[in-house]
Formats: structure tokens, sequence, C-alpha cells
């Protein structure tokens, strides 16, 4: 019997190990995303459901149409209002601060993917902005050891070229602190994301995100974000956006310009 | 380069020019409707992230007034063929801007014609 159970135990650690090596692929077999790429289009998430259609994230009444439950909806609703109030800003307006995931795929100037064996980096310039998805072989880790951060934690795998990966937890929207983008749409610390992302041909990449979340969501949210190769030689340069930043947050959310004197040229300070 | 002239935006006029370059905050203050235009020479650029920023100093009849005008980022406005030398204190410039909503003297820049030679850069028509 205790042969038998000894049997037994190596088989499942050899099958665990044979799994684990399974979804880390020789270096040769790693598909190339070198170069520098730019997404396609403008940063509103789903360009698929927005309205008015063109319509860009920020502008007032511009909205797109997730399954958002009803008490999600009502959060965008009242987020909306706040844009034509001038009263929603960016969170990343005060540098810093993570764009987090998914936004982190929807963010203007350009990105690198940074492929290795045991994990793939996606690099936005605009930033802070790192995912690092995992491919070691690793799990989540569990629920009492994972806490909301803003670009969450990811585990991955190869099928084939595709690296398919799941972003688990993200950071609860507090008073629009993390947001998808600037249409006002927010996520619950329950998102899960799954991402198939691979190269459509040499010239672009494209990332397939699937959403749920039972807070938020009545039913899975497929958003998919395309990016565009950039000539040879292009470069990715450091985003201190700290640096130089003239557009402070009011206490009631304006965004403010700073003028040459160092102080707000707005007429209406709060 | 005396004057500051406020152009009403034709439909194809804003279609065409008004899109915002991509920046890391609301850009809610802009009047994506209007256009000014002004005629002014270059105190500064700061070519710095997330936003360089021109300063243009326009001289209205002796009255002069100091615009902070907005662009992209560096990084992303080098791939496009500027430089940090672009704007050089004392060029002569007409540059154009989605102003501010509340009238101050500041906003987005769209497009800028150099004086001396004519040569533009950002959008211009």
């Amino acid at each position: 019997m205790r042969t038998a159970l000894l049997a037994a135990a190596a088989c499942v650690i050899a099958i665990g190990v044979a799994a684990a090596q399974a979804s880390k692929p020789a270096p040769a077999a790693l598909p190339d995303w070198s170069g520098v790429w730019q997404m396609v289009g403008p940063t509103v998430f789903d360009r698929a459901s927005v309205q008015p259609q063109n319509g860009r994230a920020g502008d007032p009444g511009v909205r797109e149409f997730p399954p958002l439950t009803d008490e999600y909806e009502a959060i965008y609703r009242k987020n909306i209002e706040r844009i034509k109030a001038g009263t929603f800003p960016d969170p990343i307006s005060v540098c810093g601060v993570p764009h987090g995931f998914p936004r982190i795929m929807n963010v203007p100037d350009v990105y690198e993917f940074a492929v290795t064996p045991t994990a793939t980096y996606v690099l936005a310039e605009n930033g802070p902005g790192i995912a690092r998805i995992y491919t070691d072989g690793r799990n989540h880790p569990p629920a009492e050891e994972l806490w909301g951060t803003y670009t969450g934690a990811s585990v991955g795998h190869w099928e084939g070229d595709t690296l398919v990966f799941e972003t688990r937890g993200l950071k609860e929207s507090r008073d629009n602190d993390v947001i998808i983008d600037r249409t006002g749409l927010v996520l619950s610390d329950a998102a899960r994301v799954t991402t198939r992302l691979r190269k459509v041909n040499d010239m672009m990449l494209e990332a397939v995100m699937v959403i749920e979340d039972a807070k938020a969501l009545k039913a899975a949210w497929k958003v998919t974000k395309q990016y565009r190769k950039m000539p040879a030689g292009t470069w990715a340069w450091d985003y201190g956006c700290a640096e130089n930043n003239r557009n402070p947050i009011s206490g009631s959310g304006k965004t403010l310009t700073i003028g040459p004197n160092g102080k707000p040229l707005d007429k209406n300070v709060e | 380069m005396t004057f500051t002239r406020l152009i009403a935006a034709a439909a194809l006029w804003g279609a065409a020019m008004s899109a915002p370059l991509a920046a890391h905050h609301s850009a809610a203050m802009f009047d994506d409707d209007k256009v000014v235009e002004l005629n002014g020479t270059i105190k500064e650029m700061q070519w710095t992230n997330p936003h360089i920023w021109i300063q243009v100093v326009v001289d209205n009849n002796g009255k002069k007034t100091e615009w902070s005008v907005e662009g992209g980022s560096p990084n992303t406005l080098s791939r496009n063929g500027w430089r940090s030398t672009t704007f050089k204190f004392g060029d002569a410039v007409t540059v154009r801007v989605n102003p501010m909503k509340d009238g101050t003297a500041a906003g987005q820049f769209i497009g800028a014609k150099f004086t001396d030679t004519g040569k533009t850069i950002g959008r211009w028509e």
C-alpha cells in the first residue's frame, strides 16, 4: 500500500512538473514581438460600443455600453455628469499613478513587448506603465495572499504564438482613483480579465480581452485593441510625468492650468 | 504680430484641426469649438514631460500678454519631427490654439507658422 501511495505521489509530481515545463517554451519557440508599437486609434476603451461614434474619451456625453449592472451603470452615469461639469479628473494627472489593467492596454504614446521564457512584460511608455505576465508555470497567489493593485497579478501560458493570460487582484475604484478610460468607466475588485495577445501579422499585434466582473458586469465584456509596429529604429523614451506637470487637480476635481508665474491661470479655482 | 484674432470655427475646420493632443489630463478646460490665432514672439519652449509648453508673448498695441500653449509629450512629438530647438527665444510666429473656456491666456496647440521662413508645424491649412 505504501509503495502504491509513493508511486501515485511521484506520478502527480511528474505531471505537475511536465505541466509547468509545457507552459514555459524554449527561447527559440518564443514569438518575435521586438520593436516599438503604437495603439491603433484613440483612447476610448471599447470603440465598438462608443456613442456617438468616433466620440472621444473625456468629451461631454461620450459613453460606451458594456453590460453594466445597475449599480455600476449608476456610477458611470454619475461620472458622465461630472465630465459635463468639468470635474472628472484623470487619476493619472497627479503623476506617478499607474494606469492599471486593463487601461494599460489603452494608452497613447508607444509600447514595447518584452518576451522571455518565464515572463512577458508590457512596457507602456506613457506611465508608469508596466504589466508583468508570468509564464513560468506559477499559479495566481491564493486569495488570502492577494490584494487589490492597479495592474493586478497576471499569469499566462502560450498556445502556439498566442499568449493567453488572466489578470486578477485588481484594485477597486474608490472615488475614481483608477479608471478604464476618460469616459468615466470603472470596474470593481471582482474583475478578472482573460487576454489573448498575438501577432496578427508582421505589422500588427492584437489583444483580445474578455472582462468578467461579478459586481460591475452582467455578462462578459469583450474588447479588442490593436498595436501597429513603428518604423525600425523608433525610440521609446523616459516619461517623467512629474517633471513639469502644469495641470494639477483642484479640490473640486477641476483640472487646472499653471501659468508662467507658477500660479493657476484658471479664473475659478475652488 | 500685434493682434490676437478670434476665428469662429467652421465645421470643416473644427473637424480637421481640433482633435486634441494625447494628454495625461482631462481636456475639459479647452474650447474645441474655437481657434485663437496668436501673432507673437517666443519667450520659451519648455521641452518637458508630460507636456511641452510654448510661452508666446503677444504685443497688442503695446499691451503685452504672455500665452501658455500646451502641446503633446516630447516623446511623441520627437517621433513626429519636433526637436527641443523647434521654437527658439525671439522667433516670430503665428500660433493657433484651442483657447481655455474661461478666457485666460492659455490654450492647446494646434499648429504654428514661422514668420521669417514661412515654415509650418503641427496642423496648418
